[in-house]
């Protein structure tokens, strides 16, 4: 059992906790994920870490409250306890001295993008950051990523705050030397990251979401296709080159159970319990 | 002023029909029930109220009583729901404040000798009109531009006869044909039948006439590459000589892109003996000269047509082929026997019997052969070709030594339309042609708006027929050319930002490429690419996404209303049914069993739709919940959608909730999908007689009552 030591509110729907786990922070970095279990009929849910302190011997996770688990989760406080977490899983993100990078972080994964970009900050890059969600009530930690940027810009999609499209990276891309750029977040907005740095070379690595069941390299259900081969996200990744990712077939196969998912949801939501 | 914001006052106009609904519904109840309704502040009955009459009075009570809804009570929306529209429109209401009850087709027609279950039937579908009708929103018919210019995909008989109807209508056309010439199929034809015309001259004079207009411009050696926007921009990317990118803007696209003959490889020796060879490759001979001294000529139909798998169609035209070019060699040199081998022979069409007649009294040969004993061909050691074959009429075989065999082989798809299909988001059929959007009301038309379908793309045609489709085609495309301006459908998805997760659920079910997502997740709908199916609405896990005036608030509160009260003791016997039916197939077949006045249990009651995939979860979930014994969710026969495959989606969504059913422990067969087409009220009629034999036969679910006073677990629910 997990003791929840904080709980915040980033956002209508988006919550950070941090989980009393002294194990997995002393072993958490960036890129890192975990895989919880709510309670004992919960479903497991891969969760990319958004921070650890290991002196606290505590980990952040951020989520948006979009499905049955989500939502069960965000209904826990302050200590009550997660059933299960299993972790740190996956790679570390690769932390190095590359000069200039850029960052871009879209709805609740900028929280994990915060992590990663204060350890690219720490080994003495310069970030430029480019953080956005769908309407500016879903924007997280601009304060947090002001600090630690040269520059930050803000993106909405219905442009309620900031610009209302990532075009604008065109021109960035052309004014200021990138080294190198990472981008967490929607499959769409690493696809475009991926495609505007392409050009210019700029190594740019993507974080992958894809369905997971048991987060250890056993099952195979996270393949995805990079640079035309196979790869399993839990074990390879999940930071992958996005100039090699095949985007298309990873959005497909995220799908695949989104008519199961819809109705888990309807019962949840009209029972306050699961099937 | 926002009607929608202000309390329902709602009129209801509950129609006798003359006879046909008050010969068996007992009006004068519905009448003063629908008065006991909520919000409710009007209801009368007439005898005709599509009359005059009957539409003034409609008008007048709109004006009288304040009313901002109105349900008129009487035969099917299919029909009549555009002349209320209008009368509502003539007395200030907006038009989408209009709900119908259909008391005719549904009830009265279809429960004849049940006068007492009509009339309790004919209040429930009362009250469920109503119901929705509460909640109805007025709605804007959005109107787009239409450039008025048509693109033509492909240069063969079709789509230059479409091209210069365009051109004389005063549009500008363009017209690409991936050749280096224009002409199609055409060009390499000899002879056209029945008149015998010589067929490289009829297309270049066509060629000619196409080059001549200037208000054409015809491409060749082009390929449509990209297609974008929607009816009335179109915005078109083409590649001429596989290196120059060509962009236009077209308000119109006509698919008119051929078919070509199948090579037989491997069947009758072809390729393998040079004497063997298809009709198409003999005219491209005979366009040469008829070789002299041909003895005997056989000719096989059928060659790789209507196989038990792979080309199971008939190709429709190579019967009269085969008979213009054996009554050619004929023509020309008496002495040569020619035969015709047959499975069954089809001069179908006008004139084309006496064509068949005539080749009999030249002495043209027919011998009949059978799917099962096909023919034999083999060289003989001399250099000519010996053809066995059994004939089923004489019960033995005929062999027939001969200089050429010509296999008349079926028209197929090729690789250029099966790659336009992805581009310009059109169905293929199962035979790989292009699929129009109805064979018979739309038939040169395909589902989405403005891009049209004509000639042998559609399936194996004569140049004649080819023709008639192009000219159908053209006038279809010119209507809203002509116009300048569309109103489109007021039924279009909309996105709640509020509720919505950024999924992309919606964007990847789409069939019409009509909703964007933005970079951040969030989903945009284009509204003049949307078709109004509502696959989106249902594929949220949201309820972000809506589809206007079928919305979640719109269709649930119909499934509440008919078990918001205890079943009359008439109908207490039978099962409790909700069929969400589609409004092109499954609504329409319920309608026509009632035209057919074809007797079916009162236990269904129909819920209009524009399409079963637009049946969300939460619509047969609601059903169960308030107290239904079974779910029907009926679409349009499997590769008959309007909406290309909203109804495999739907079957996908009803087995999803099938296992939930079932792992509630009520049972997943409560809940069934069914196909059908407009054009079956009996299999309709069966669906519905069955499924409740089905429901009866399975033990009853507990009331809905009894299951609210339960404990509020899952199980318990049901």
């Amino acid at each position: 059992m997990y003791q929840i030591d904080s709980k915040k509110e980033l956002a209508p729907d988006i919550k950070l906790l941090e989980v009393h786990a002294e194990q997995i922070a002393r072993k958490a970095k960036p890129g890192h994920f975990v895989i919880l279990r709510v309670d004992e009929k919960g479903e497991r849910i891969p969760i990319t870490l958004a921070g650890c302190d290991v002196n606290k011997g505590t980990i952040s996770i951020a989520f948006h409250e979009v499905g049955k688990t989500t939502m069960k989760l965000g209904s826990l406080n302050r200590g009550d306890y997660i059933m299960n977490v299993v972790g740190p899983l996956g790679n570390a993100a690769k932390i190095d001295k590359y000069g200039h990078v850029l960052c871009v972080g879209g709805g609740v994964m900028v929280a994990p993008l915060h992590f990663q970009a204060a350890a690219l900050r720490d080994v003495g890059n310069e970030l430029t950051t480019v953080i956005g969600a769908r309407t500016k009530e879903q924007v997280i930690l601009r304060e947090e990523m002001k600090k630690i940027s040269s520059e930050l810009f803000i993106v909405t999609d219905d442009g309620s705050e900031g610009q209302n499209n990532l075009d604008f990276l065109k021109d960035l891309l052309k004014t200021r030397k990138i080294d190198y750029a990472v981008a967490i977040g929607p499959i769409v907005l690493m696809n475009e990251v991926a495609e505007f740095t392409r050009p210019y070379k700029i190594k740019t690595m993507v974080n992958l979401n894809p369905i997971m069941v048991d987060g250890t390299g056993m099952c195979g259900a996270c393949r995805v296709t990079v640079g035309g081969e196979t790869k399993f996200t839990c074990t390879d990744g999940p930071e992958f080159d996005g100039h090699s990712v095949d985007f298309e077939e990873l959005m497909v196969r995220r799908r695949m159970y989104v008519p199961k998912e819809k109705i888990a949801v309807l019962f949840y939501k009209t029972f306050g319990e699961c099937l | 002023m926002n009607k929608s914001k202000e309390e329902p006052r709602i009129g209801v106009f509950v129609c006798r029909c003359g006879s046909n609904i008050g010969g068996v519904v007992d009006v004068t109840k519905v009448v003063e029930y629908a008065k006991t309704q909520p919000n409710v502040v009007h209801a009368e009955e007439n005898f005709y109220t599509c009359s005059s009459e009957g539409l003034s009075k409609i008008k007048e009570a709109i004006v009288k009583h304040n009313l901002n809804r109105v349900v008129v009570a009487s035969c099917t929306p299919r029909t009549h729901e555009p002349l209320f529209r209008v009368t509502c429109e003539e007395a200030g209401l907006n038009k989408y404040l209009f709900e119908m009850a259909n008391i005719r087709e549904h009830c009265s027609w279809a429960h004849m000798h049940e006068p007492e279950k009509a009339t309790e039937s004919a209040k429930e579908i009362v009250r469920m009109a109503i119901a929705k009708a509460r909640f109805l929103e007025p709605l804007k018919e959005p109107e787009i531009e239409i450039t008025p210019s048509g693109l033509i995909i492909g240069g063969g008989v079709s789509g230059l006869t479409a091209a210069l109807s365009l051109s004389e209508q005063g549009f500008q056309v363009y017209v690409v044909e991936k050749e280096a010439e224009a002409g199609g199929l055409l060009r390499k034809l000899h002879t056209l039948f029945p008149s015998g015309q010589d067929a490289s001259d009829f297309i270049k004079s066509i060629v000619e006439l196409v080059k001549g207009r200037r208000n054409i411009t015809l491409l060749t050696s082009t390929v449509v590459k990209e297609v974008n926007g929607y009816l009335g921009n179109f915005e078109i990317t083409a590649l001429q000589n596989n290196q120059r990118e060509v962009r236009f803007k077209v308000g119109t696209i006509i698919v008119a892109t051929g078919a070509v003959s199948l090579e037989p490889a491997g069947l009758y020796g072809y390729g393998q003996f040079d004497k063997v060879m298809t009709q198409l490759e003999f005219e491209q001979l005979l366009n040469i000269g008829l070789p002299e001294n041909l003895e005997k000529v056989v000719m096989i139909q059928c060659a790789g047509a209507r196989e038990e798998r792979g080309i199971t169609y008939c190709s429709r035209i190579c019967c009269n082929v085969a008979l213009k070019n054996a009554l050619y060699i004929k023509g020309s040199n008496s002495n040569t026997d020619v035969y015709i081998v047959y499975r069954d022979l089809e001069a179908y069409g006008r004139g084309y019997v006496d064509y068949y007649q005539k080749a009999q009294e030249q002495g043209v040969k027919f011998i009949r052969y059978t799917q099962e004993r096909p023919p034999n061909v083999m060289k003989e050691s001399d250099g000519k070709l010996k053809v066995e074959i059994f004939s089923p009429i004489i019960g033995k075989g005929i062999d027939i030594k001969c200089d050429l065999v010509v296999l008349s082989t079926p028209l197929i798809q090729h690789q250029a339309g099966r790659d336009l299909s992805p581009i310009l988001k059109v169905a293929l059929g199962t035979d790989g042609f292009f699929l129009e959007a109805h064979p018979k009301l739309r038939p040169a038309e395909f589902a989405s708006e403005g891009i049209l379908l004509c000639g042998t793309a559609h399936g194996p045609k004569d140049a004649t027929e080819s023709m008639a489709q192009a000219l159908a085609a053209a006038s279809k495309a010119s209507i809203p050319m002509a116009k300048g301006t569309v109103k489109t459908e007021a039924v279009k998805a909309v996105v709640d930002k509020e509720l919505c997760v950024g999924c992309g659920a919606c964007v990847a079910i789409c069939p019409y490429n009509a909703i964007e997502w933005l970079s951040f997740g969030q989903p945009r709908v284009i509204e003049a690419a949307c078709m109004g199916c509502g696959l989106c609405a249902a594929e949220c896990p949201m309820g972000a996404m809506q589809l206007r005036h079928f919305k979640d608030n719109q269709i649930v509160p119909m499934v509440n209303s008919l078990f918001e009260l205890e079943r009359n003791a008439v109908l207490k016997k039978e099962p409790s049914i909700v069929c969400f039916a589609c409004r092109w197939c499954a609504y329409a077949a319920a309608d026509t069993a009632g035209v057919m006045r074809l007797q079916y249990p009162c236990s269904v009651r129909l819920i209009l739709v524009p399409c079963s995939g637009r049946v969300d979860a939460i619509h047969i979930l609601t059903a169960f919940a308030r107290g239904a014994d079974g779910v029907m969710v009926a679409g349009c026969l499997k590769d008959g959608c309007h909406y290309i495959d909203g109804n495999i989606k739907a079957e996908r969504r009803v087995n999803a909730m099938k296992e939930a059913l079932d792992v509630m422990g009520i049972e997943g067969e409560r809940v069934e999908m069914f196909f059908l087409s407009a054009g079956m009220p009996d299999k309709f009629v069966e669906s519905v007689i069955n499924f409740t034999e089905r429901i009866n036969k399975l033990p009853k679910l507990r009331s809905a009552r009894e299951r609210e006073e339960s404990a509020p677990s899952v199980s318990n629910r049901f």
